[in-house]
């Protein structure tokens, strides 16, 4: 007995040093395939001569990169801040709006086919209308755009969590004699966190579309999307994909912070244990 | 016993057409009540001037009546009117979706099938697909479509790719999470039996994948359309209804109500996609899935 830590403690040691290294390996193909992609491409664009305004090289790209660094993470720091405003004015109203919905029931079944079916609505097309509402060289024209994509599928999700709560929980809270409130912090929030995370993960994403298709639809110079369209039209090939290397690395960066912030904040809670007994 | 029976059947029948009714009574209610707040929000912005966060005015905030009066105006004098403009447009659009939506749905099934079968290329491939869903993946519309263009692909087709690379990639995640989510004792009998891992896959592992591949279905036909209208704008194809919302987007001082009109048949339009899928569901697919991410 006294000798099962000494036994036990060698053990995740080595465990976590092989999964290390099987994680390394597990990553080689994919790294492979990228260094494979770049490659070809790069070797392609050089050995085929491809005019450079049908697809510049990767090494092309990294210059324009690198030589207007400034000025592109300026630019996508105008785009990231409306893509972060619509998203807390998104993803805020979507959460208090499902909390009402959730404690008065009827009005959620009666909300709910109106939220499922703007789900389903190309609500980037109100873009331009955001643009005559607030003047469109404010950041507040893409940020209302982006606070709408983003709010109807946290909505949807966030009703659906809160509701989602067993029956047997609801009941032992009421044999405790617990109030509404109380009910709400103990029970409904915590089962709500995963189906909220979820919706939130993909409202980043949502949030950096938004703000840069509502540049497409006319928007400030200082802004990445206005600069993607125009570079483009431009035949500015290696300026538009290294603008477009800002967006990938901006919307990924958001997604891995809304990601990190779920694990913070599901800590307490085993991967996939609330549905599991 | 006929009576029984009668009541047994009856009763059940009579309760949906009245839970039916509610909820299509429930429904109008609730479309009432938002025309009100529309309504009201304008009557009160005007009334007291309300200049934040917007300015409420005509142009801002038409009437509900005057967007849908506007669908049957003819956009200028002596010309076809707007509903009949915007048909052929969403016609057009989708179009351009539905071909998207087909090529990007065969694509990524069949990538997902493909993974499904390799270890290694899933190894290789897989966190670009999974790191695809997290980047904005339309900022490359713009460049796609010049680019097409530049290789004398007609403009609509350049359109659909975009809207193929949309359906793309949820569909071949959710292939490959649904061939995988086969039962797994299932899959034992049918190694048993020594079939071909052609009879497994159409026997066994792909209609447990239907309701995975319903799901990403489902998001791939919105967004399959709004693809094609995003890629129409810098196509400069006139015909869609992303070139009908910049139109009217142009001349949204002197008609606000037409743009609101356009976005009113391309909303229909997505729905309509969605639906059409739902449906098809609705047929195919009889399991309910358990565990749906």
């Amino acid at each position: 007995m006294s000798s099962a830590p000494v036994a036990v403690q060698p053990l995740p040691q080595g465990g976590v040093a092989r999964m290390v290294g099987r994680r390394a390996r597990d990553w080689i193909p994919a790294i492979l395939v990228l260094v494979l992609t770049l490659g070809v491409w790069q070797g392609g664009v050089k050995a085929f001569h491809v005019k450079r305004f049908l697809l510049p090289a990767p090494s092309a790209i990294w210059t324009a990169f690198t030589n207007n660094q400034h000025a592109l993470w300026r630019e996508g720091w105008f785009t990231f801040q409306e893509a972060l405003g619509g998203f807390a004015i998104g993803c805020g109203a979507a959460v208090l709006l499902a909390m009402v919905v959730a404690r008065w029931r009827p009005l959620g079944n009666a909300l709910m086919p109106y939220a499922i079916a703007a789900n389903a609505v190309p609500i980037i097309a109100f873009a331009p209308i955001t643009n005559a509402w607030f003047n469109p060289l404010t950041k507040s024209s893409k940020m209302a755009v982006a606070a709408v994509l983003c709010f109807f599928p946290v909505f949807v999700n966030v009703v659906r969590g809160l509701t989602s709560v067993k029956p047997q929980q609801l009941e032992l809270m009421r044999s405790y004699a617990v109030g509404q409130l109380a009910v709400f912090r103990l029970v409904r929030i915590p089962t709500s966190l995963p189906f909220l995370f979820t919706s939130l993960k993909v409202a980043s994403v949502l949030a950096m579309i938004g703000a840069i298709i509502g540049e497409y639809f006319g928007g400030s110079l200082d802004s990445l999307g206005a600069n993607i369209k125009q570079d483009a039209a431009l035949f500015q090939f290696e300026k538009a994909w290294a603008e477009i290397l800002v967006a990938c690395i901006l919307g990924i960066g958001f997604y891995l912070a809304v990601a990190l912030a779920e694990r913070l904040a599901t800590r307490w809670q085993p991967p996939g244990g609330f549905q599991s007994e | 016993m006929s009576a029984i029976a009668i009541g047994q059947h009856g009763r059940p029948r009579v309760d949906g057409v009245t839970r039916s009714l509610e909820k299509a009574s429930l429904f109008f209610v609730v479309l009432a009540v938002l025309y009100g707040i529309w309504e009201g929000y304008r009557w009160l912005g005007i009334h007291f001037g309300w200049t934040h966060p917007f300015a409420v005015n005509d142009t801002t905030m038409p009437h509900i009546h005057d967007m849908v009066n506007a669908l049957f105006q003819p956009t200028r004098a002596g010309g076809p009117l707007l509903v009949g403009i915007l048909w052929r447009a969403s016609l057009f659009t989708a179009k351009e979706a539905a071909l998207g939506f087909a090529m990007g749905a065969v694509g990524g099934f069949a990538l997902g099938t493909l993974l499904a079968h390799s270890r290694v290329l899933q190894r290789g491939f897989l966190p670009y697909v999974v790191a695809s869903q997290t980047v904005p993946i339309l900022a490359i519309a713009p460049m796609v479509v010049v680019w097409l263009a530049s290789l004398h692909v007609t403009a609509w087709i350049s359109v659909a790719v975009i809207a193929a690379y949309l359906t793309f990639f949820p569909v071949a995640i959710n292939t490959l999470r649904g061939l995988h989510s086969a039962d797994r004792r299932a899959l034992e009998l049918m190694r048993s039996y020594a079939a071909s891992t052609w009879t497994i896959l159409w026997k066994l592992r792909f209609p447990a994948s239907l309701p995975y591949l319903f799901a990403a279905l489902k998001v791939s036909a919105t967004a399959s359309i709004v693809g094609a209208i995003v890629g129409e704008l810098p196509s400069g194809i006139a015909g869609g209804l992303g070139g009908a919302i910049l139109n009217f987007a142009q001349y949204y001082t002197f008609a606000p109500q037409n743009l609101w009109a356009t976005n009113i048949v391309a909303a229909a339009l997505g729905i309509t996609f969605f639906l059409v899928v739902l449906g098809a569901e609705r047929i195919v697919v009889r399991r309910a899935p358990e565990n749906l991410a």
